[in-house]
């Protein structure tokens, strides 16, 4: 087995990955960056890797050659990506190939060709996989843009060639959005990806957003672990994920599995990944992309399948065989992850920066928490604004929602605001619990993006109410209880220190 | 002899406003109703208990009479008014806060790409009026309101600061 393996990564899925690492005896190493200096990644593993000093202008995860420098001064055999920075980089795999470093993914092959969407879509032309009406190239100009449009019909969307997590994209509906469009969605790509190559394709206004996870070893086994549905999002970001997703029945899972595997196959695909399909309303499914990583979202289906994803990535990479047959995997209950970000719900999901000053999360058999944070964590404007994954489990999804409902109750975070007011509004949905919902559910689906709980409201001015006779009490007795010290009720000490 | 109604206030809020006194016994007595609530601090936090129901939270900010306060992780916005103040303000037609000029903050430090808005132009709640680059996101800023753009306080290309003024708009 590997015997070291750096993670270029942080927050909770440095953390994740170690917790593994540390069960298979595999020795983790971590950077230490100026930015986060006490970050809990950097408590948990094994040996931490000084970078503080690095004088570079490239931020310290994508960093290439300062990461590699440091794994090959360490003598660390392995590099794992996380998600995220250098997960689906191809020059970094091959970089790490010729260090004579295991890189935790596919071959850089893999990854550029999946990572590039143009030729991704090619490749499943070339083996019929279902896909959306598209151009088969780039799009050079505004002009070619309208041309395809009108050919394929309005609404189209345009997408990053070299993109993912929703950056780089925008839906036209009509002829006059598109220069507009076209030029956003090549800026934004040009920043979040240095790459601005765009492409087109038809745009599914209603569709459901599922995804399938494949294993796939170096002796040409594949196998995969049913879907997770992702369909709650917004602006193409996923908020919420589930596993199993209601809208697939045996059939139409294993079919579209197939196709995941298929697709795996046909680009030599080795390790853990994930095909994401669109589902329209007639169960039509078309392939949308290939992640070459491990999912932010993975956990839900560790907890339907029983099985260590980052454990099989570790194994895989060793040349290791799968233990598994298609067979074998049975898909058991059903699990929902929150991504809890410091977003603020009333104002638009605004990322809300500052210091978590407390944080309690919930805890039970059927909880799962990935957090990158504890107290007094400084969420900076540096990094993505995920704080935590909550993921809950039930023996059904009625159960699973039943569940939801009373971990994100035990949730208190002190601070900064979160998204969990969301998603008790949404567990609370008629369209989510019946599960008729697509991704436009925030939309068309939810008028109100946040819970309340009832008299919320008037709890809040009674709270007020109070503090503000404390305040006033505390103004007109100063003179009077001077060194007299004069018991205070706790909660009204709180209000006084708070107030300093 | 005591007054029956005792620290008479109105809290004024965005779209609620409450009455409350404090009765000859020290009830808490809102719009007419004896309410009944426990302040418990726990775990850093202050808990709240009301008809059996656990609130969590937190005072945020503290103006003078305006208050901020997260109850559940959701923003309450009160001030408390004396029945003297409100009356006042009842009749300057400020409306309490509810003035006509509306101010966009950023909501967070960024970089602004673009202005999608000009002076004088009129615009409608939910309109983008710029785009913001933070978090390596570009983020639209949108306007809550109707109205029209008296003031465009950054420039494209510029850094800004959170809660620096973005935009000031004349709500109609």
């Amino acid at each position: 087995m590997i015997k070291s393996v750096l993670i270029a990564n942080r927050g909770e899925i440095a953390i994740r990955i170690i917790k593994t690492a540390k069960r298979l005896g595999i020795k983790t190493y971590v950077l230490l960056t100026k930015k986060e200096p006490n970050s809990l990644y950097v408590q948990e593993a094994d040996e931490i890797c000084d970078i503080t000093e690095t004088t570079s202008a490239i931020p310290e995860f994508l960093d290439i050659e300062n990461i590699l420098s440091v794994a090959v001064k360490n003598k660390i055999e392995a590099i794992h990506p996380g998600y995220g920075f250098l997960a689906e980089s191809p020059y970094f795999a091959q970089r790490c190939k010729s260090e004579g470093i295991t890189f935790i993914g596919p071959s850089p092959e893999v990854i550029y060709n999946m990572g590039n969407k143009t030729i991704a879509r090619q490749i499943a032309i070339k083996h019929k996989i279902p896909l959306l009406q598209g151009s088969k190239q780039n799009v050079k100009s505004v002009k070619e843009a309208l041309a395809l449009a009108e050919n394929i019909g309005y609404p189209v969307i345009i997408k990053a060639a070299a993109g993912g997590g929703g950056k780089g994209m925008r839906i036209v509906r009509e002829k006059s959005q598109m220069s507009k469009m076209y030029n956003l969605a090549r800026s934004e790509s040009e920043k979040a990806f240095n790459d601005s190559a765009v492409f087109i394709e038809r745009y599914i206004d209603n569709p459901k957003h599922i995804e399938f996870q494949i294993l796939a070893d170096s002796h040409g086994n594949c196998i995969h672990l049913g879907e997770r549905e992702c369909s709650i999002q917004r602006k193409h970001q996923k908020l919420l994920e589930e596993a199993p997703s209601v809208a697939l029945n045996d059939e139409l899972r294993e079919k579209m599995g197939r196709c995941a595997i298929e697709l795996a196959k046909a680009v030599g695909y080795e390790n853990a990944g994930t095909v994401e399909f669109l589902l329209d309303g007639d169960n039509n499914y078309y392939f949308m992309e290939m992640n070459t990583r491990i999912q932010v979202e993975h956990p839900v289906t560790e907890l339907v399948t029983g099985i260590d994803l980052v454990e099989q990535q570790f194994k895989i990479a060793n040349g290791e065989k799968l233990n598994y047959n298609q067979e074998n995997i049975k898909l058991k209950g059903a699990a929902i992850e929150f991504r809890v970000n410091a977003e603020d719900v009333q104002t638009n999901f605004s990322p809300n920066i500052g210091i978590v000053e407390n944080i309690v999360m919930p805890k039970g058999e059927n909880v799962r928490v990935d957090s990158g944070f504890t107290d007094k964590a400084v969420i900076s404007p540096d990094f993505d604004s995920m704080i935590a994954k909550i993921i809950v489990y039930g023996k059904t999804r009625e159960e699973a929602i039943k569940n939801s409902i009373e971990a994100l109750n035990q949730v208190r975070i002190k601070g900064i605001k979160s998204t969990v007011p969301f998603f008790k509004a949404v567990l609370r949905n008629k369209h989510f619990i019946n599960g008729d919902f697509t991704t436009a559910f925030l939309d068309k689906q939810m008028k109100k993006m946040y819970h309340q709980e009832a008299d919320e409201d008037m709890i809040a001015a009674f709270l007020i109410y109070k503090t503000h006779m404390e305040e006033i009490e505390i103004m007109n007795s100063k003179d009077l209880d001077f060194g007299k010290g004069r018991e205070l009720p706790p909660w009204q000490l709180t209000n006084r220190i708070k107030s300093l | 002899m005591q007054k029956s109604k005792k620290n008479k206030y109105h809290l004024v809020g965005t779209d609620k406003e409450y009455k409350i006194y404090e009765n000859k016994q020290g009830e808490v007595i809102i719009n007419g109703k004896k309410i009944e609530v426990s302040i418990t601090p726990k775990d850093g936090f202050l808990e709240l208990n009301h008809n059996g129901k656990t609130y969590f939270a937190e005072i945020v900010e503290k103006d003078q009479n305006k208050y901020v306060v997260l109850i559940n992780g959701n923003t309450y916005k009160f001030s408390v008014e004396t029945p003297i103040s409100y009356k006042r303000k009842k009749i300057l037609g400020m409306s309490l806060g509810r003035s006509s000029k509306y101010v966009v903050e950023a909501p967070m430090p960024g970089n602004v790409i673009e202005i999608m808005v000009e002076k004088d132009s009129e615009i409608k709640a939910g309109d983008t009026l710029l785009v913001l680059e933070a978090m390596k996101m570009q983020n639209e800023i949108i306007s809550e309101v109707n109205g029209v753009v008296k003031k465009i306080s950054c420039s494209t290309n510029s850094y800004v600061n959170k809660d620096d003024v973005l935009v000031e708009i004349e709500k109609s």
